[in-house]
């Protein structure tokens, strides 16, 4: 959204200088417009949230607690690190703000590990550590538990994949000098759009792990 | 400048212990309450915490640049 084409000839000669919007004009738009886009996203969670208590009513699948918390923590922890990143590019601190969104993309990778290989447990494992179970043992098939639980981890999963590709992007462009303290729409998109994914969670986490009884 | 750098970065560690308090608390109302209703209002809280200091939503109805 780079400029706007205007049809009055009139209106074309009071700007004889071009019709390039502000950059704070386009800023704001574009919050607005990745609000709205966030928005329309909740339908989709919130359609999955509201599956999740008209199926499972007062109980839930018996899944690892404390696979479930660690994934809660590394997700919290990714979102400070994004944030810490934003706020550096702001300051014109890039070491940080590169440093900070390569910790944060790592995290998203561990937390989509966490996911798909152990809580899923794609690959069929069995172990534990320290008594804690490190792999799931709950299947699609396994009625409307095993339905609602992996199209509610898959769709947050799928956001947590893109937002890893999103950050990479900026880290990426970022080396190469793209972000300024005053230009850096980019990287507070991204940043926007993790937290959003972060909020996800927060809503499925207690969900799918802590409300109801075990069955 | 400074200061201001410093600030932002205090509001985010702030922001990350407040969520990890309020994640312990709802794991632990979890194990020893399961009361439905206090984990959404933590959960609530825990979203307003995120969407205020981290996401900056207050950004949208200011006039402002970077």
């Amino acid at each position: 959204m780079s400029a706007v084409s205007t049809t009055p000839a009139s209106h074309d000669d009071a700007h004889a200088g071009g019709h390039e919007v502000p950059y704070s004009t386009q800023l704001r738009s574009n919050r607005l417009g990745l609000w709205l886009f966030m928005f329309s996203e909740l339908f989709l969670f919130g359609a999955l949230f509201t599956t999740r208590f008209v199926l499972w009513g007062n109980t839930r699948p018996n899944l690892s607690q404390e696979l479930g918390l660690l994934a809660t923590v590394i997700l919290l922890i990714s979102s400070f690190f994004m944030y810490r990143s934003e706020t550096a590019i702001a300051n014109g601190d890039q070491k940080t703000f590169l440093r900070s969104a390569l910790v944060a993309a790592t995290m998203g990778v561990i937390f989509f590990i966490m996911v798909v290989v152990m809580e899923w447990n794609i690959f069929g494992l069995s172990g534990s550590l320290f008594g804690i179970e490190l792999f799931g043992h709950l299947k699609p098939s396994d009625g409307v538990y095993g339905g609602v639980f992996y199209a509610m981890t898959g769709m947050h999963a799928l956001h947590v994949l893109s937002g890893v590709v999103f950050i990479l992007i900026i880290w990426w462009n970022g080396r190469r000098g793209f972000f300024t303290p005053e230009r850096h729409w980019g990287v507070e998109a991204t940043a926007i759009y993790w937290h959003y994914v972060d909020v996800i969670w927060v809503f499925f986490y207690p969900a799918l792990y802590l409300m109801g009884k075990a069955v | 400048m400074n200061d201001k750098k410093a600030a932002a970065y205090r509001l985010g560690l702030i922001t990350l212990v407040i969520l990890a308090v309020l994640t312990i608390v709802e794991f632990i109302i979890a194990v020893y309450m399961g009361a439905l209703v206090l984990l959404f209002i933590i959960a609530l809280l825990k979203a307003a915490v995120i969407i205020q200091n981290f996401m900056h939503i207050a950004r949208l109805w200011q006039e402002e640049s970077h």
